[in-house]
């Protein structure tokens, strides 16, 4: 059966089919306040059975500082909502939640600090800290220019919950030497090092096994409190240990993205050129450090320049305490916001200059390849450029109304490449990936890859999901990475195996590998970034309540070499859906205290199969020169998405849009008095 | 997302319902499709160790009609409502709402009884059934009782059943030639819930209304009818004018309250635009609209 047909047809095998004899449920008591002290819990596992702080892993991994760490469970304080505080455990799910209620904790409950700008200059949130700054760096020179316009703008990118169907859940066991878990993730290898780091466990007394995911979007890279509890119980107790995770605590405690804050100020001639941009990137990183808050304003200042040659750039780059969860890493995570802030500011500049918007956009490409004040590189993006405008029917669009056009450059997250391994056995093939899909079907490409590179027959070829024991390295699937630096690592191993059996036999043949056994392991390194182009063309009708309805997504994407076409429209599908998620719908909002307001899936604003447009895929196909010879892809659609189709609303509504999700209030604000 | 222990029972007739009602008293609930009260229980919001399900009862499934009613058992889910030509034919109002009612999924499983039964302001069938004049009813120890719509709804989450009555049938009176109906609601962004549900009856004379039935969803503590927009109506014909001041009426009388999904100013502003909808298209299915 196709691996599809059986995820959807209820014939997965993810973490919560698995039931092991003697298991154990657990359930964890979290802090229902953003800012509070405690002064006392009864009952539970607390702090006082588990002394250990989170140690920072995977995607966007950083090394906190120590008073920053997020503690397993709380000890004296909880910065956020939804903090692990103690765990109680039970052979049945149920009971284990009715156990939460037992455990007593005293809280001093605290002022919160809500607003990621307001933080900047209020009271630090822990003793010993000068201010709530937790990253604070500057890109790019200061400069003077002297432009006759000059325009300024605040942006906000609201934080997302990356819900993903199956929330986070992990089994753990123990056999007295080694602790063996069966998790839902992006990365058994971080999740591997996770365990080391934090537990003081060696390599080899740790195995992690990845089971059916079903959808990550960031969030199944990292490492998480729960897993630790889940594990030191199962060592403790010698029975296995089950964690699920449900859709409230998702909400609440998951890390969310997005959380971004821009204040943008460019300068420019009369003819539309950019003579340079200031502004500051905050970024909303929640109470501790060591999620990818601390790093991302940086990665997110990086980007602003896009993919436009200018020379002048000077961004401040803030990662800043907040009584939220800490931010982590959903698609995109930092891309779009940097491609939101810059090409909402192009637009405006056209239109304050009454010039098509992307008559700028053609002035301020590069023809050359170009590296920005604030370290980006480019290829020259202008005849990327007048090609999207030709295959999109730019001109087409402008004479029918209403729609918007958006550009960026996507940033992989290539580094420090990736690992594969191919083992043929009994006429068949095995293949693990250090990456493992979670949803992408990544099935799809290794097959071809290896009817490509060993003439064989995709059937015969099996993707294997992650486990530790059976390929000693690996990274990740995420930032865009998969086809170019998985995909190039199973490349070379197949050509080292091709090699294998000419040394043996004088001749490669299929026959001769599939009658032997052989095992072939590649880590593909690669440290330098691998950028690519891509752009949106998005067009929407409005009601008379102001409604938007996205009518079609046409994505023209530089994919290099397209190992599997079904792989590529599906990421583009999913990827444009949750970027009308983000620009319509989706934000996790906070009441001034505090408190999630958004507490439901529908209130976090997912979309509905009814709410998807009509999607168009056009191929710019420049090879890399990767192995694999394909580009990045994932996050395309969630960067290029809600630039366009932010654009596109401005035009059907008249109305500046500066805010991710859109408020329908301000929307109705356009249409007319009945 | 695991509700606390409880009892199920699951018993033939609406009498022995009654029974284990009296015998539990607020321990107990009856549970119909669940699609309201299972997640209440899931989320741990309400604890009831008691649940008593209506269905094994066989009779209280059932949509027949008759020259001056339709009669509906308590227990037919919303997807019978759906895909009944008996609804299709004389409840277009129905119509709207149900094909905009939660998902397939949740109409498979949500039955009409516990839709109105569940006093929830944000349900739909309550406005429409207002909006129908429709009438319920309820069978209790000392036998049935007929309770008007109109009567029916008290307040949030409360009715006028008693503890240990069960609804059994919704009847809807049949509305004569040159009338129509229609609900209109609008959505908060991804739920099926609304901001604001309009629903409107009318039966013309001569292009002119004789009667009127206007009720309203999610705009207050209770799904309210609106009398003062209903006797306005009284000999008007279809305007521009009439429409809008029928509608300002009923945004009047409104109460919403404020939320993450809007302002009361513009949960107003969309009540006033769902109902001049609702109203043109009522006007238009009654053949008032030259
Ligand atoms: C995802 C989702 C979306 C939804 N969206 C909508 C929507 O857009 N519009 C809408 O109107 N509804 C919506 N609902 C609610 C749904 O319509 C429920 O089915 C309905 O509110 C309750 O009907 P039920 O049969 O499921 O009742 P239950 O959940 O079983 O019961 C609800 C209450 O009514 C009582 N009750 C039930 N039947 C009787 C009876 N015969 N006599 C006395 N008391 C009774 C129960 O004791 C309980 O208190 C949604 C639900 C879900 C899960």
């Amino acid at each position: 059966m196709d691996l599809s047909e059986k995820m959807v047809t209820g014939r997965g095998n993810f973490v919560d089919d698995i039931n092991l004899p003697g298991m154990l449920h657990l359930a964890f008591v979290r802090s229902p306040y953003p800012r509070a002290r405690i002064k006392g819990i009864t009952g539970g596992i607390t702090s006082r059975d588990i002394d250990m702080k989170m140690a920072s892993v995977g995607e966007g991994a950083s090394a906190g500082f120590e008073y920053l760490e997020h503690p397993v469970l709380a000890k004296e304080y909880v910065g956020y909502v939804g903090q692990p505080v103690a765990a109680v455990y039970s052979e049945n799910a149920y009971e284990a939640e009715d156990l939460v209620d037992t455990v007593d904790v005293d809280y001093e409950p605290l002022t919160a600090i809500v607003d990621p700008e307001k933080a900047l200059s209020a009271d630090p949130m822990y003793p010993g800290l000068k201010s709530n700054i937790l990253a604070d760096r500057y890109l790019g020179e200061d400069f003077q220019v002297d432009a006759p316009v000059v325009i300024e703008d605040h942006f906000v990118n609201h934080r997302i919950a990356t819900d993903p169907i199956e929330p986070r859940g992990i089994v753990a066991a123990y056999d007295g030497k080694r602790l063996t878990v069966w998790i839902s993730t992006q990365s058994v290898h971080t999740i591997k090092q996770g365990f080391c780091q934090v537990m003081n466990l060696s390599p080899d007394a740790v195995r992690v096994i990845q089971t059916d995911t079903g959808g990550a979007f960031g969030l199944k890279g990292g490492f998480y409190p729960e897993y630790v509890v889940a594990a030191w119980l199962a060592m403790k107790e010698g029975r296995p240990v089950k964690w699920i995770e449900t859709r409230s605590e998702h909400l609440l405690a998951s890390r969310p993205g997005r959380g971004v804050v821009g204040r943008m100020k460019l300068y420019a001639n009369r003819e539309g050129r950019i003579l340079g941009i200031k502004g500051d990137v905050i970024v909303d990183s929640g109470a501790f450090a060591g999620g990818s808050g601390e790093f991302s304003s940086r990665f997110i200042a990086m980007q602003i320049t896009g993919p436009y040659e200018i020379n002048n750039a000077h961004i401040h780059a803030l990662s800043v305490l907040t009584n939220k969860v800490p931010q982590g890493p959903y698609r995109g995570a930092g891309r779009p916001e940097a491609a939101f802030f810059m090409e909402r500011m192009v637009d405006k500049l056209a239109d304050e200059l009454h010039m098509d918007p992307v008559d700028v956009r053609m002035i301020n490409a590069t023809r050359e390849p170009f590296k920005s004040p604030t370290g980006l590189t480019v290829e020259a993006s202008k005849p990327f450029l007048e090609q999207a405008v030709k295959a999109m029917d730019y001109q087409g669009h402008r004479k029918k109304g209403n729609f918007g056009f958006g550009w960026f450059v996507l940033v992989p997250a290539t580094m420090p490449g990736e690992t594969a391994r191919i083992l043929v056995e009994d006429r068949g093939i095995k293949v693990w990936l250090g990456g493992t899909a979670h949803g992408q079907r990544h099935d799809l490409f290794v097959k071809s890859i290896l009817a490509d590179e060993l003439g064989v027959d995709p059937e015969i070829v099996e993707w294997q999901k992650g486990d530790t024991d059976q390929l000693k390295e690996g990274v990740g699937a995420w930032g865009s990475r998969s086809a170019m630096m998985g995909g190039s690592a199973l490349v070379e191993a197949a050509r080292k195996l091709r090699e294998q059996v000419e040394k043996k036999y004088g001749k490669y043949s299929v026959s001769k590998l599939l009658d032997g056994k052989w095992d072939s392991y590649e880590y593909f390194h690669y440290d330098k970034p691998y950028t690519s182009l891509g752009a949106n063309l998005i067009t929407v009708s409005t009601d008379r309540y102001g409604r938007v309805r996205v009518d079609e997504c046409i994505s023209y994407y530089d994919l290099g070499k397209v190992l599997n076409m079904d792989n590529a429209t599906g990421q583009n599908a999913g990827g444009c859906a949750e970027g009308i998620g983000q620009t319509l719908y989706e934000g996790l909002m906070f009441d001034d205290n505090g408190q999630m307001i958004t507490s439901s899936i529908a209130d976090a604003g997912v979309v509905k199969a009814t709410m998807v447009p009509r999607y168009r895929l056009i191929l710019h196909r420049s090879e890399s020169t990767l192995p694999s010879k394909a580009k990045g892809l994932g996050e395309a659609p969630t960067i290029g998405t809600p630039v366009a189709l932010s654009r596109a609303i401005e035009v059907a509504t008249g109305l500046r849009i500066t805010e991710t999700p859109i408020n329908p209030e301000y929307l109705i604000s356009a249409v007319q008095e009945p | 997302m695991m509700p606390p222990a409880f009892e199920y029972y699951a018993p033939t007739g609406v009498d022995e319902v009654i029974d284990l009602l009296e015998k539990y008293g607020d321990d107990a609930k009856i549970l119909a499709g669940g699609q309201s009260l299972i997640p209440l229980l899931k989320s741990r919001i309400t604890a009831i160790p008691y649940l008593i399900s209506l269905s094994g009862i066989k009779d209280l499934s059932y949509i027949t009609e008759s020259s001056n009613a339709t009669r509906i058992g308590a227990m037919t889910v919303d997807s019978d409502l759906e895909y009944s030509d008996t609804i299709r034919k004389r409840y277009p109002i129905l119509m709207d709402a149900l094909g905009k009612l939660a998902d397939p999924l949740v109409r498979n499983m949500g039955t009409v009884g516990g839709n109105i039964s569940h006093g929830d302001p944000s349900n739909d069938l309550p406005a429409v059934m207002l909006a129908l004049k429709a009438t319920f009813v309820a069978r209790g120890r000392g036998g049935n009782r007929n309770i008007k719509a109109r009567d029916f709804f008290l307040d949030t989450f409360t009715t006028a059943l008693e503890h240990d009555e069960v609804l059994t049938e919704i009847s809807i009176p049949v509305w004569k030639e040159h009338s129509g109906g229609s609900y209109v609601k609008f959505e908060k962004g991804t739920w099926n819930f609304s901001v604001a549900g309009s629903a409107v009856q009318l039966r013309l004379e001569n292009g002119a209304v004789v009667e009127a039935g206007i009720a309203i969803t999610s705009m207050g503590p209770k799904a309210m009818y609106i009398p003062e927009a209903e006797d306005y109506l009284l000999g008007k014909k279809f305007h521009k004018s009439v429409i809008s001041e029928a509608a300002d009426i009923v945004v009047e009388k409104s109460q919403p309250s404020p939320d993450t999904y809007g302002s009361v100013e513009y949960k107003k502003n969309i009540l006033k635009r769902i109902t001049m909808e609702a109203l043109e298209n009522a006007f238009r299915r009654s053949g008032g609209v030259k």
